[in-house]
């Protein structure tokens, strides 16, 4: 937390680099409400012309565009082209455990998800996209990302294990990736996910996890203490619990993984000691369809 | 004792507790090390999960050396190692212990019950029985022969008494069951003791007596009662007399040291034992707070002395005419006596007759005629009462002046008048004081004038009586003794009618020695055989001298009370009625001869006690342990992964 603002575009940028430019497919645009930049090829709420149409039952007299309908007999109305913009939503987990580092050579959890995050948010707006963090209104342009950058490292540390977006905040035509450990309490994952399956949204969950998470490199007696500090386990032989944790882990990584789907959402996992620039390709990856 | 080589063990069947050591190596083997504290965010995971198999990382071998070699000098150091240990200079038969248990054994109590323990085990290991005579005056019957062991634990729980050490009378039927071949240790606490030479000659008859000497000086401290009461310090070596503590409470009500008196010069040496006087030569206000007198650095009953009403404040009763309206109050005699003695004193006024039955130590009467209550005053001087009697118009205008029998010396009727108007002379001065009197040392203000004074009949033995005198030679204060008492006259008044005297400095001070010269009251029932009276311990002391509450001691009768203390009646205070006396174990002593019997020689040391160094050695090896857990702690803080734990 301790980067500054400049820093941590900068490192956003270069992680950048090796992207192509972001065009999302029009599929995705269909069910958008909000309208954008792309159009859709379809009559709709838009500012750009698309076509002159008859008119039929139904069409209120206001609607008829009557310097077209007085150069013939019948009455047309002037229809449109819809326009929707992409709008993605980001969301990064402040919750105490993601200030973890197993090595001081290593990136903290937080730094490597803000890195993906910023990362992600400047190749969607250069894409001419709408960004937004969860809770916020998407908008786009550069000028988003500089404030999306500083909301991420102006963010005050959580005391507590459990962080998740609130699931009022979802709306419909965004897309949502959520960037986190889910090493707290699953419930609210799941509950999250099945919302935005009502709500048609799709997204993404990025699990960040440090090499010790994965690897649990530990032996011996050892008091283990969460985050917070909140939940702690003791035990005489942390290498004896090593298959046990590992074991948790998958269960929870499959677990996830299968909400997902059932979602229509993907999960992905990272580690810290890998490149930036895979997770953020397979987000890319994601976003792309 | 077990003797291996040139060490000894004094309790031996500890060593088996070596036995257990390569246990306690395997135990100390498997303690686990101390657990690292660590920030895990993945702990939620590990909830509820058991260890597979407690597997302890084994201690660091030199860590479990320090602690086995620790374990096994404390084991060594209790089983009591001697290095050469002396043999025992006692024969090898059944053995008879005679423990002096005065207050004279208890400043090497420790070593003495040392030296019992070593003979009960020599007669233990020989299977030899024992027998174990306390001479604290409680013995009675004769004396069981029992197994050593048995008698070791009634040995161990034996303390000094605080009284005299007191041998028994009827001998013949204590030593009635001496088996044969028996040999003597005598314990002896250096001092004689009556009866000590019946018995030594009796033990000799049947058997060979070792005497064990005691070790270092013996000291007793007296109370000397007298005008000035004072201590007396008794001691059996040549050395530097050490100072005599007086403790009482302080203002603030704790106990501390008060003062410090200095004995004097060695008065008196008989048989190699001096007595030095100990002034006490203190402020009557510290004076009345003092509760004991210790000899520095000796904690043993008889080298204390309890403060009691010997001690204490003098009760000075005031008869004298206080009729006076309110304006004329600051102009009394009796108001400047009271200022005077108050501070000092406690003051009793009233009429004679009153004052007479609360038993005063000093009655001072102003400008009065003695002659209506002349008897009852008389009984009372007679019996110690000291009598102070101030000169006034009343008595110089009396007619029958010559008659009064209360009076150091004779009067002529009528008085002088040095400094009036109709005189001639100017105010006399008041002359140096004789440097044997009660007032040697007083200074004189140079302004102390007596205007008008009470003349003295010329007599061979006036100038004996005198205790003061004017600058022309006429007396000013006069003394004489009567009975056990003594009869004090100012031929001044207390207030500044004749004299500006009353007024002056120098007044309190004269008060102050006069009353000083009085016998407490409380001396006079000294020896009270009435069977009806019972002294009830209020404190008592132990051997060693500390004080503790008496229990549940009997109120002793006062026949018993004034001999001493004794079994029943240790050291102590004791109260009967109102009056407070001290029951003191010290006392003038001799030293004890041992014609015929085996001396055994203090200076060959029983061997050289290792056990102290062994425990320090243990400590040492401990404070190691506790160094090297640290610094392994430490490094294992500093374990790779530790950043969330830092």
């Amino acid at each position: 937390m301790n980067r500054r603002a400049a820093e941590l575009r900068a490192d956003a940028e270069a992680a950048l680099s090796a992207l192509p430019a972001l065009m999302l497919s029009a599929e995705r645009l269909a069910a958008a409400a909000t309208s954008g930049l792309h159009g859709k090829r379809r009559p709709g709420t838009g500012e750009d012309f698309w076509q002159y149409r008859p008119a039929t039952a139904g069409d209120t007299a206001r609607s008829i565009d009557w310097r077209r309908s007085a150069r013939s007999d019948a009455q047309f109305v002037r229809d449109r082209e819809a326009e929707v913009a992409q709008s993605v939503v980001l969301w990064v987990s402040g919750a105490a455990g993601m200030d973890f580092s197993g090595a001081p050579a290593r990136p903290t959890k937080t730094d490597r998800a803000n890195l993906l995050a910023l990362a992600l948010v400047l190749a969607l707006l250069g894409g001419g996209e709408r960004v937004a963090l969860a809770g916020q209104s998407p908008r786009p342009g550069r000028a988003q990302a500089d404030r999306i950058g500083m909301a991420l490292l102006s963010r005050a540390a959580l005391t507590v294990d459990e962080d998740m977006p609130p699931p009022e905040s979802l709306r419909p035509g965004q897309r949502v990736i959520l960037i986190d450990d889910f090493l707290g309490d699953p419930a609210p994952v799941l509950a999250y996910l099945e919302r935005a399956a009502a709500l048609g949204i799709e997204g993404a969950l990025l699990q960040i996890l440090d090499p010790d998470e994965e690897s649990f490199p530990y032996s011996g007696a050892v008091l283990f203490r969460s985050g917070s500090g909140a939940l702690r386990h003791d035990t005489r032989d942390a290498g004896g619990l090593r298959a046990a944790y590992l074991a948790r882990l998958a269960e929870r990584r499959e677990s996830l993984s299968r909400a997902a789907m059932q979602a229509g959402w993907h999960f992905g996992t990272h580690d810290t000691a890998a490149p930036p620039a895979q997770a953020l390709l397979w987000l890319w990856s994601v976003l792309e369809g | 004792m077990l003797v291996l080589g040139p060490l000894g063990f004094l309790t031996p069947w500890l060593l088996a507790a070596l036995a257990a050591l390569p246990v306690i190596w395997l135990i100390l083997r498997a303690m686990p090390p101390s657990p690292r504290l660590l920030r895990f965010p993945g702990t939620r995971l590990l909830l509820g999960l058991k260890d597979p198999q407690p597997v302890a990382r084994h201690t660091p071998w030199w860590l479990l050396l320090i602690r086995v070699l620790a374990i096994a000098a404390l084991i060594l150091a209790f089983a009591g190692p001697i290095w050469k240990p002396a043999p025992d200079q006692a024969g090898q038969g059944p053995v008879l212990i005679v423990m002096d248990g005065g207050w004279a054994a208890a400043p090497d109590w420790p070593q003495r019950q040392a030296r019992a323990l070593r003979a009960l085990d020599r007669a233990a290991s020989g299977g030899q029985p024992a027998a174990l005579l306390v001479a604290d005056g409680t013995a009675t019957g004769a004396l069981p022969f029992q197994p050593a062991e048995e008698l070791a634990a009634r040995l161990r729980a034996l303390q000094p008494a605080a009284w005299e050490t007191r041998y028994p009378r009827n001998l013949d039927e204590v030593l009635s069951q001496l088996p044969p071949s028996l040999s003597v240790l005598w314990l002896s606490d250096g001092l004689d003791h009556p009866g000590r030479g019946e018995l030594l000659s009796a033990l000799q008859a049947r058997a060979a007596v070792t005497v064990v000497p005691p070790q270092g000086p013996r000291v007793a401290l007296e109370f000397v009662a007298g005008e000035q009461p004072a201590l007396r310090l008794h001691m059996d070596s040549a050395g530097a007399a050490p100072a005599v503590l007086a403790v009482g409470l302080d203002p603030q009500g704790t106990p501390r040291q008060l003062a410090r008196l200095e004995p004097g010069e060695a008065e008196a040496a008989s048989q190699g034992v001096t007595s030095r006087l100990v002034p006490i030569s203190l402020p009557s206000e510290l004076r009345n707070r003092i509760s004991r007198f210790e000899v520095e650095g000796q904690e043993v009953a008889g080298a204390v002395v309890l403060a009691d009403d010997s001690l204490r404040r003098r009760k000075v009763a005031l008869v004298g005419d206080d009729r006076a309206s309110e304006g004329q109050r600051l102009l009394l005699p009796l108001h400047y006596l009271r200022r005077a003695l108050a501070p000092r004193t406690d003051l009793i006024e009233g009429g004679i007759d009153d004052v007479l039955q609360a038993s005063p130590d000093v009655i001072v009467l102003v400008d009065q005629l003695s002659l209506p209550f002349d008897e009852a005053l008389q009984d009372w001087v007679d019996k110690g009462g000291l009598l102070i009697r101030f000169s006034g118009p009343r008595m110089a205008a009396s007619e029958r002046l010559a008659d009064e029998t209360l009076l150091p010396v004779r009067l002529r009727a009528g008085g002088r008048d040095i400094g009036g108007a109709l005189s001639w002379g100017d105010p006399r001065g008041i002359a140096p004081f004789p440097a044997e009197g009660p007032f040697a040392g007083l200074a004189i203000p140079p302004d102390a004038m007596v205007r008008a004074q009470l003349l003295a009949e010329p007599s061979p033995d006036l100038a004996a009586r005198t205790l003061a005198q004017l600058t022309d030679g006429t007396p000013l204060i006069t003394r004489a003794p009567l009975g056990q008492g003594q009869i004090v006259l100012f031929h001044t008044t207390a207030n500044a009618e004749w004299s500006n005297l009353a007024i002056s400095g120098l007044f309190v001070r004269m008060l102050d020695r006069l009353v000083q010269t009085a016998r407490a009251s409380s001396e006079v029932p000294e020896v009270e055989t009435d069977a009806s009276t019972f002294w009830t311990p209020l404190q008592v002391l132990d051997g060693f001298g500390r004080s503790a509450d008496p229990q549940d001691l009997v109120p002793i009768a006062a026949a018993d009370f004034a001999r001493g203390p004794a079994p029943g009646a240790p050291a102590g205070l004791y109260r009967a009625g109102e009056r407070v006396l001290a029951l003191n174990a010290g006392g003038p002593f001799a030293r004890a001869v041992w014609p015929g019997a085996h001396m055994e020689t203090v200076t060959a040391a029983p061997g050289i006690d290792l056990r102290g160094w062994l425990i320090a050695l243990a400590a040492l090896l401990f404070a190691l342990d506790a160094l090297g857990s640290a610094w392994l702690a430490r490094g294992r803080q500093r374990a790779p992964g530790g950043r969330a734990a830092a």
